[in-house]
């Protein structure tokens, strides 16, 4: 199974792709000028933070950048573009051969473009509505090989982009507008304007059942434009060919070939590596770590600072209970005393948080070497089987640590290493 | 103005300005074609699909001239988008003031009947393949078409994009260097106008290419030939050179200029400005065909065959050669006017009757521009002068220089007025 996608995210300027106009205004039509209304006599000006977003995002999908960038005129006629063709790219699109990186495998860019969003359609019962605001907002289309293989696959990939996109600026609230390109067997089918991850996702899995239904009754998979219904859950054939589509492609002349100059980008973040070192591995604590830092770099920042200092599940306990508070703008000295008492084994309650931000101390349960060892013995005196089974389980060694810790509220790591001391003295009890 | 009444009462019958400016102050007046944009001020490039768009905004150059200034007198008329050589493809026609029968030249008609009419004052015009040079020759004013790139085109309704120069119109060629030196200069609106030096590197040789001199009405040819005599006589050196590759010049200018048109037509679609519909039951498509009903027929022409030559089958064949075939004879006249300018007729007819232009088949039509295409499709900039009156209509020749040497061709035309004088029958 091959699975392509093309992304659209909207690129977090202040102003739009082509003229001085916010991007962020909510009163209809109150946003827009004679350039990106198209009217007669005006001339698109390229907005250059909108390349410089861009040329970041290509880096950060180690993509190719050539020395120049040039744009195109896509003609068609549609009540919601202005100027009946749309600013974009082809050839000398701002990158193209790049790759995302995913747990266990990388998903080919093939090209990476600018072009301006077209007016926002609003559709009531018996008329239509068209918001300009909207119009020449900048857009990056992201368009990916068919590497894609699963739907976990195209969730992760989706995920991870957004996550890359995410920590270069952009506004990942905004819903993405994606084509699929599905083929199960040799016919590929586009399911177009899908929006949102869920829907994607959904759209997928359900176009992949349908071309698999197919070919498994041996039954033709014919290659077309299918949209996806949300409330039927089903894509529906969009009854065009695609070989009819026909935008008669020219160079946008009043845009000159925009020379790339080398220059200092943002640094990209990819999640999902930091989460994996950060847990040594791909398992479950992997995927914990990133739930918590994919989409928040607050928390990436307490992770990082907090990283080979303190425990890794001290961290993580205090970063959500942080999120459950929603206190993660917490100073770095209140978060490591936090930090201290995670490690302790206490359990952060709304109070203690409370405690630590005020400067009043927390009653760590400081425990003597003594009284640990006192405990240990004890335990293992009075559960005389615990020493057998240890030796077939060494989980056994686990149990005995949280149970101590959690009795005595004393640090886990200090207890582990007391407890290695006396058993590695041949204490039987 | 205090010769409004009389303006009005010529324009009634000359038909140069659509609109008129009864505000306007008398001194340092300027003109506008209705392709470029005034504040407050219809403008509808000759067209019906654009009645009733009043543009919210100054065009640069209207602007910079109104800074320095200079009073805006009115809208002068024009081929419907530019899209024609005599001033006949639009509703209102203009006519030439040496004989109203006859066609005042296109695309700039009004500019330049306007410029032969009234004293004192400069025309914004503007050229895609030769629509400065021809009306000025037909109606013997001064014509200058700058380098492309040199004057911003912001305020200017497209008609193709990479040929359109914003030029300008006057009875000589100081009152157009002074108008050139104000509006001309980078604009942030308008990326591809820059900032280059002009320069003025004079030449001593004047080039004559043979292919050009083919088909030249033979009173033209005779009295071309006179004109160069006399120029040598000035101390200018004459050569005769040939250069086969300028045939590909019309062909590649059709392409290139209609495949743009094209998609600078398609915004008009009836309900954002311009002709308003109220169809609004309609399915879009019947909504869109229905607005642009109203394109005249040589606009409908260039949608069409525009759309042909870049649609994906037959791009390569045509569109996309012809921008080879124009950076190629790019090189070829600049490697050729090294050290000479290129001089030729401006046009290889008198100025035909109204009615014969109207009927002249769209191929024949098109031809009439094989001397002022080359110039334009390769950006280069070009004068048109008046040098001589046959059976009282003036003649004009035109100068071609390299890429930013605009200057030159003033200077050159300024010589030349020293030993001519333009005639005029009227001084508004």
């Amino acid at each position: 199974m091959k699975i392509g996608l093309e992304v659209h995210v909207a690129i977090p300027t202040k102003s739009k792709l082509f003229c001085a106009c916010s991007t962020s205004a909510d009163e209809p039509n109150s946003s827009i000028c004679p350039i990106c209304m198209g009217f007669p006599g005006s001339k698109p000006m390229l907005n250059k933070a909108a390349i410089e977003y861009a040329l970041s995002v290509s880096a950060a999908l180690h993509c190719k950048t050539g020395k120049a960038t040039s744009f195109v005129r896509k003609v068609y006629f549609y009540p919601d573009l202005p100027k009946s063709y749309q600013i974009t790219q082809l050839q000398d699109a701002i990158g193209f051969g790049g790759y995302v990186e995913l747990e266990k495998k990388k998903i080919g860019i093939r090209r990476i473009q600018l072009e301006e969003d077209p007016a926002k359609i609003i559709r009531e019962d018996n008329y239509t509505l068209i918001d300009f605001n909207r119009s020449g907002v900048p857009l990056l289309e992201i368009v990916t090989e068919p590497d894609i293989a699963s739907q976990d696959e195209l969730r992760e990939f989706v995920n991870e982009l957004r996550s890359i996109l995410y920590y270069l600026g952009f506004d990942i609230e905004r819903e993405i507008k994606a084509d699929l390109n599905i083929s199960v067997a040799d016919a590929r089918v586009e399911v177009k304007n899908v929006n949102g991850i869920r829907n994607l996702v959904d759209a997928a899995q359900h176009e992949i059942r349908r071309q698999e239904d197919l070919h498994s009754k041996k039954q033709k998979i014919v290659a077309e434009t299918r949209s996806y219904n949300e409330k039927t859950l089903r894509t529906e054939s969009s009854r065009e060919k695609e070989s009819d589509e026909e935008y008669g492609f020219i160079y946008e002349p009043d845009l000159t070939v925009y020379q790339i100059k080398p220059k200092k980008l943002a640094k990209p973040i990819y999640a999902g590596i930091i989460a994996r070192e950060l847990a040594g591995g791909t398992g479950q604590l992997k995927k914990t770590v990133l739930d918590l830092i994919q989409f928040d770099s607050r928390a990436l920042e307490l992770f990082e600072h907090a990283r080979g200092k303190w425990p890794l599940q001290s961290i993580i306990n205090v970063v959500e209970v942080l999120n459950k508070y929603g206190a993660k703008d917490i100073g770095m000295a209140h978060f490591e005393k936090l930090l201290d008492v995670a490690r302790a084994g206490t359990p952060i309650s709304k109070q203690v948080l409370e405690q630590v931000k005020k400067g009043v101390k927390v009653e760590i349960s400081e425990v003597s070497s003594a009284e640990v060892d006192r405990e240990i013995k004890e335990i293992i005196r009075k559960n005389s089987h615990l020493l057998k089974e240890y030796e077939k389980n060494p989980k056994v060694f686990n149990f005995i640590v949280g149970d101590v810790a959690k009795k005595l509220k004393a640090n886990p790591k200090e207890v582990s290493e007391r407890l290695r001391g006396i058993l590695e003295k041949g204490f039987k009890g | 103005m205090k010769n409004l009444g009389e303006i009005k009462d010529l324009n009634q019958r000359l038909h140069f300005f659509s609109a008129i400016n009864d505000s306007a102050k008398d001194a340092a007046r300027f003109s506008v074609k209705d392709n470029i944009c005034v504040k407050g001020f219809e403008a509808r490039a000759g067209s019906k699909i654009l009645s009733g768009y009043v543009p919210p905004f100054d065009a640069t150059c209207v602007e910079r001239m109104a800074k320095k200034g200079y009073n805006f007198i009115g809208k002068t008329v024009m081929d419907e988008f530019g899209f024609g050589s005599f001033g006949v493809n639009t509703d209102v026609q203009a006519r030439n003031p040496f004989d109203e029968k006859r066609v005042a030249g296109g695309s700039s008609s009004g500019a330049a009947v306007a410029t032969a009419v009234l004293k004192d004052h400069i025309a914004i015009s503007e050229s895609t393949g030769g629509s400065i040079s021809n009306p000025a020759s037909f109606c013997g004013v001064v014509g200058f078409t700058p380098t492309y790139g040199t004057v911003s085109r912001y305020g200017l309704i497209d008609y193709a994009n990479s040929l359109d120069k914003i030029g300008l119109m006057a009875r000589s060629s100081e009152e157009i260097r002074k108008a050139f030196d104000i509006i001309r200069g980078a604009d942030r609106y308008d990326t591809t106008c820059t900032e280059n030096g002009i320069t003025d590197s004079k030449k001593k040789k004047l080039v004559v290419i043979d292919q050009l001199m083919h088909g030249i009405d033979d009173g033209i040819l005779a009295s071309f030939e006179a004109l160069l005599a006399k120029l040598e006589g000035m101390g200018y050196k004459v050569e005769r050179t040939s250069l086969d590759f300028i045939d590909k010049a019309i062909p590649a200018y059709y392409i290139i200029s209609m495949a743009e048109a094209s998609t600078n037509l398609a915004k008009y679609t009836g309900y954002k400005y311009g002709r308003q519909l109220d169809a609004f039951t309609k399915k879009y498509n019947e909504f869109f065909t229905e607005a642009r009903e109203v394109f005249g027929m040589e606009a409908k022409r260039r949608i069409v065959l525009g759309t042909f030559v870049r649609s994906a089958s037959v791009k390569e064949r045509y569109y996309t050669k012809a921008l080879k075939v124009r950076a190629l004879l790019a090189n070829k006249l600049s490697e050729l006017m090294k050290d000479a300018f290129v001089i030729s007729p401006t046009m290889p007819i008198m100025a035909p009757k109204i009615d014969e232009a109207a009927e002249l088949p769209p191929l024949q039509a098109y031809a009439m521009d094989s001397l002022t295409i080359p110039p334009n499709l390769t950006g280069l900039p070009h004068v048109s002068f008046p040098y001589d009156y046959l059976k009282g209509m003036p003649v004009g020749a035109q100068l071609v220089t390299t890429h930013f040497n605009d200057y030159a061709l003033l200077d050159f035309v300024g010589k030349w007025e020293k030993s001519f004088d333009y005639k005029f029958k009227y001084n508004l």
